[in-house]
């Protein structure tokens, strides 16, 4: 992992630390671009030799110009091929090298990003980071391009003719100049689309996830409506971002033009013998005047390409901002690696002394007996999350200890401990898949005595295809009470000896509550340890002892 | 492919005018390139030509010029035009594509609505939409007006040159375009296809692994699923280096056509001058002419590597497209003008199936609910209350047996005038980002008197006037308001429309005793007159109602 050593670094340091990973292929790359660009004089040369013999009456060869021509070409194709590929490698490799970052944080951390949630992390890692890739790919080889090309085609214009060398010269860093003018006018209208592109996102996800509510008050018609007109504005600002980059590409067309045109103009009274200077020592040769011609647009080329890049630069220093940002915040490290491993031996039995939660309010002493019974209560913010957070080492304590079957909980042996717990959070996640996957998560058991203790075949019965029924992000298709009857078989599918549950009768009807109850202390009760947090007293009046810790 | 012809007919449908002119600019903005470049190449060699013999003073240096200075403002004039046109034109078309997708997502069959995941639906409304640009801007018409150039150039190089040269040139640009669009296209759709599943594959496993890392951590699964997160991202990987690989290919098989070509008409024109057939300045036209003639080429790569991604993206549309029945919006009938009728809810012999399977939920039940009475509907979780709500509401079919609303059949309710009539407060209900106002005005204006009357029966009028009346701001999902307030808010909501027939499920969710019992007796006062159904969980509900309904 990189973790940045200076937080408010600047943009350029930023990009270069970003794109350190594909450095030499960026080296290859841009060197290979430029090659295959400075192939072009050279065949510039064989045809202005071709048309000097053909209109001195000369012999030309057709062949040999023809394949001379064909092969340069060919080669130049190669270069640039191999360019784009070393460019292509090199983008390839940062952005799986941000993304395995990612990857190997989000694994690690114990809490959510105050970054964004797993949607906006995901997004970040999948299609914000593409963004990257032209930025590589195409505005770093033609920015290399411009600082060459333009160079050895203004010393080649020189050699044979001072006057177009210097309507080269003088045309030729009016473009920058005039390109700097329009990216300030760019930058500003970019970044108003950019805000209404937001507007218009955050209008979507929210009605988006309103739509049935939209449908059952008849508020289709008045949505379509505001939807309508937001589109409309942002295709405006997105028109206003279209006109300045075509304008600025009209106008750099049209220097190149006039710089072409100008070149062309000279070239040809000079051949009429109308003018006589500009050359040196005389008037200039035919072949020279075709050559001088055919390198006149190739010198403004680069320059056009980079103007034609110049939003990939722009969309990369966003995305690089977004990467730093990210990894600004650390967060909180998980005990262990989540992996499997062979369970810790020692009685079911843990003790938290001198925690705090992660806000920093102190716990009580607790210690819990293996087989106990036990609910933890007090207000919301007590710390009856944290604590079982902390039991199940998902979070480090800061100050004090966990004792863990009489042994401190730690970085070695969190996973050991956790193959012997069972687990019911307060809000489920399910994976994308189905039932069954959701109730094993790839472990081996008994799925049907699961099945019979968490009173789950009622629930399956009515599903479309029971255990093989896809699940959504927050369990599409199951009810509160049924989704929680779903966890608590999950929880016992492993046959832990120590069960963590929270709030699990929170929002379930009576009957549903009592059901989970009822499932929950059928299993506990051949000697399991059962640690609930609970707000529900009924539950909390059925365990053997209730820990209070908004008495601290 | 099919998918991509409906989805540029609807734009052509949408823009026709725009999209013409647009694509005549284009075809102008072609020919007057390979124009402007013939003449260029022609005017320098046939100078050079009257310099050599002498007769630089009597050569017409006016003409040519003129019309070069003409080609080179009025091709950048145009394409400026052209570009401004058709990118107004592509995005007003996909303006009106992103409403009528949005219609059908709000008027989809109700069990599908809820199961549109916002992210996935936004997905489709900007991603999806966006990548159809390239539909008109970089696919049909650039091959359209690249095709179109290519034979007038062929026309006009027969004329001028000679019909080999025009063969040569054209011919070999047209069978080259089209060898390698439809080669390199073949072999990049399935591509594009696995690359799309691979980075939703990616996508969704990584926001699994973020959003249940706890889960997954206990049950010791959380390094299985990182595993799995890094399979599929270097399956992503991979596919799309191939799809890179495709993309250079088809690149430099163009810059190899182009050169190949250019060599072709090189070689021609040095045989057909030392044969005496033509002149060397009109060997020069045909040199120059093949040269710029590789820009109507261009496009191939971009619409060769976006043609996959286009393709999936129009299939999407496509079949959101083919839906049925966007929004109506004109009211059919409007049947509370009708003094005689009666407002009953009327329910015989009813039988509902739960969602997507053939197992009854509730069988033949039967009851009637008259204006002003109000029904409790009770049982435990799972027995069809919520089942029940929806089917009343028109948005759950009817397995047998009937309902009637204010005397007529629920099937021949015409979806607006239902919405008007009658309203559902569902279990969840999502809030969106805006102020209080825009919350109780979703479906249409209410005077603030009203609404504060309304806000006041749902013991709200203390809290919204705290916290600064009705342009008090809520966050996305009804952040700034605790539970129990976004609860009384969505009443609120729902009061508001003035239904005749009010539906609401476990309206006092998340309320105490007493304020349920207040904000119930505040709903009757404010509609006297309605049939009111409530999905009862509570006791005050319960006591509230005229008649308790049990489902077993």
């Amino acid at each position: 992992m990189d973790t940045p050593s200076v937080q408010n670094s600047s943009a350029s340091d930023r990009m270069a630390t970003i794109l350190a990973p594909g450095l030499r292929a960026r080296k290859k790359s841009a060197v290979l671009s430029v090659l295959a660009a400075l192939i072009w004089p050279l065949q510039a040369a064989v045809v202005a030799r071709a048309f000097g013999q053909l209109l001195a009456g000369e012999t030309a060869s057709a062949l040999w110009a023809a394949l001379i021509f064909a092969t340069l070409g060919i080669v130049r194709a190669g270069l640039s091929y191999l360019a784009e590929a070393q460019a292509q490698h090199a983008a390839d490799h940062i952005t799986a090298k941000i993304r395995a970052d990612i990857i190997a944080r989000e694994a690690i951390r114990s809490d959510e990003s105050a970054f964004g949630g797993a949607g906006g992390i995901s997004a970040l890692a999948s299609e914000k980071l593409d963004l990257l890739i032209p930025f590589v790919t195409r505005y770093a080889p033609a920015q290399a391009r411009v600082m060459v090309v333009p160079v050895v085609i203004l010393a080649l214009a020189f050699w044979y003719s001072w006057a177009a060398g210097a309507v080269l010269l003088i045309s030729g860093p009016l473009i920058p100049v005039f390109m700097a003018l329009v990216g300030m006018a760019a930058k500003e209208a970019s970044a108003r689309q950019m805000t209404e592109i937001g507007t218009l996102n955050d209008f979507l996800v929210e009605r988006l996830s309103a739509l049935a509510d939209i449908r059952l008050l008849g508020a289709g018609p008045a949505v379509l409506q505001g939807f309508a007109s937001q589109a409309a504005d942002l295709r405006r600002r997105t028109m206003a971002v279209l006109a300045v980059a075509f304008l600025s590409s009209t106008v750099l067309e049209l220097f190149a033009a006039i710089g072409v045109a100008m070149v062309a103009v000279y070239v040809g009274f000079s051949l009429l013998g109308v003018l006589e200077f500009g050359a040196w020592g005389g008037q200039l040769m035919p072949t020279a005047g075709i050559f001088l011609l055919l390198l006149a647009p190739e010198f403004y080329q680069p320059l056009r390409d980079l103007s034609a890049a110049w939003h990939d630069k722009a969309a990369a220093t966003a995305v690089i901002d977004e990467i730093y940002a990210y990894r600004a915040d650390t967060g909180h490290r998980l005990q262990g690696t989540g992996g499997q491993a062979a369970p810790l031996p020692g009685p079911a039995s843990v003790v938290l002394s001198g925690c705090h939660t992660l806000s920093g309010r102190p716990l009580p002493e607790i210690s819990i007996a293996p087989g106990e019974h036990v609910a933890l209560v007090g207000p919301s913010g007590a710390g009856k999350t944290s604590a079982l957070r902390l039991m199940a080492g998902l979070e480090v304590p800061v100050t004090g200890h966990v004792m863990v079957a009489d042994h401190p909980l730690n970085e070695a042996n969190a996973d050991r401990w956790r193959a012997r717990l069972g687990w019911m959070p307060q809000a489920p996640h399910f994976l994308t898949g189905s039932v069954q996957r959701n109730l094993t998560l790839g472990r081996h058991g008994d799925i049907a005595k699961a099945i019979d203790t968490a009173a789950l075949q009622k629930v399956l019965d009515t599903l479309p295809q029971g255990l093989a029924t896809q699940l959504g992000e927050t369990g599409g298709g199951l009810s509160g009470g049924e989704a929680r009857r779903l966890m608590l078989a999950r929880a016992i599918f492993g046959t832990p000896d120590l069960i963590l549950a929270d709030e699990p009768t929170a929002d379930l009807d009576g009957d549903t509550a009592r059901a989970v109850t009822h499932g929950l202390l059928e299993y506990a009760a051949r000697g399991v340890t059962l640690v609930i947090a609970t707000h529900d007293r009924d539950l909390a009046a059925q365990m053997d002892r209730i820990i209070d810790l908004g008495a601290v | 492919m099919k998918a991509l012809w409906k989805i540029f007919r609807f734009i052509l449908r949408d823009q026709r005018s725009a999209m013409l002119r647009g694509a005549a600019l284009s075809l102008v903005v072609l020919a007057m390139g390979a124009a402007l470049l013939g003449l260029s190449g022609w005017f320098i060699t046939a100078a050079a030509a009257a310099g050599l013999a002498g007769a630089g003073a009597v050569f017409d240096v006016f003409r040519p010029s003129a019309m070069v200075r003409f080609l080179a403002l009025g091709r950048a004039a145009a394409r400026y035009g052209e570009r401004m046109l058709t990118h107004d034109a592509t995005l007003r078309a996909l303006e009106t594509l992103r409403a009528r997708v949005l219609a059908t997502y709000l008027a989809a069959p109700y069990p599908r609505m809820i199961r549109i995941r916002g992210a996935q639906a936004l997905n489709r409304l900007t991603a999806d939409i966006d990548a159809l640009d390239g539909v008109s801007l970089r696919l049909v018409l650039p091959v359209m007006a690249g095709l179109f150039t290519l034979m007038l150039a062929f026309v006009v190089l027969w004329w001028l040159v000679t019909p080999a040269v025009a063969f040569w040139v054209a011919g070999g640009y047209v069978l080259a375009g089209i060898v390698v669009f439809g080669w390199m296209a073949r072999i990049s759709l399935p591509l594009s296809w696995r690359a799309e599943i691979s980075a939703q594959a990616f996508r969704t496993r990584l926001i699994d692994l973020i959003a249940a890392r706890r889960d997954l951590a206990v049950y010791g699964r959380l390094a299985a699923q990182k595993k799995h997160v890094q399979t599929a991202e270097t399956r992503h990987e991979d596919i799309r280096r191939q799809l890179d690989r495709r993309e250079r290919q088809t690149g430099a098989l163009l810059a190899i056509t182009g050169t190949i070509v250019t060599a072709g008409a090189l070689g021609l024109g040095i045989m057909l001058v030392q044969s005496g057939q033509i002149g060397p300045a009109f060997a020069a036209l045909g040199f120059f002419a093949a040269l710029a003639l590789a820009e109507p080429l261009a496009p191939v790569r971009r619409a060769v590597s976006d043609f996959g991604r286009m393709a999936v993206a129009a299939r999407r549309i496509g079949s959101d497209l083919s839906e049925p029945a966007p929004l109506t919006t004109a009211p059919s009938h409007v049947p509370d003008q009708n003094p005689d009728q009666n407002g009953d809810l009327h329910i015989t012999n009813l039988t509902l199936n739960r969602a997507g399977a053939s197992v009854p939920i509730i069988s033949s039940l039967s009851f009637t609910v008259s204006p002003g009475e109000t029904l409790a509907v009770t049982g435990p979780s799972g027995r069809g209350k919520s089942t029940l709500l929806l089917a009343i509401a028109g948005l759950h079919p009817v397995a047998t047996g009937h309902i009637r609303i204010a005397d007529r059949p629920i099937t021949d309710w015409a979806e607006s005038d239902l919405r008007r009539y009658l309203t559902l407060l569902p279990q969840r209900s999502a809030l969106m980002a805006g102020t209080v106002g825009d919350a109780l005005q979703l479906a249409g204006p209410v005077d603030d008197a009203h609404l504060w009357r309304l806000l006041s029966a749902v013991q709200l009028d203390h809290i919204i006037t705290q916290k600064g009346g009705l342009s008090a701001k809520i966050g996305s999902r009804g952040e700034g308001l605790s539970g129990g307030e976004a609860r009384r808010l969505v009443l609120a909501r729902a009061l508001a429309k003035n239904p005749k027939i009010l539906l609401l499920d476990e309206p006092t969710e998340g309320l105490d005793e007493a304020t349920s019992v207040a904000v119930l007796r505040g709903i009757r006062e404010v509609l006297p007159d309605a049939v009111i159904v409530i999905a009862a969980h509570k006791k005050p509900e319960r006591s509230f109602a005229d008649r308790i309904l049990e489902l077993k």
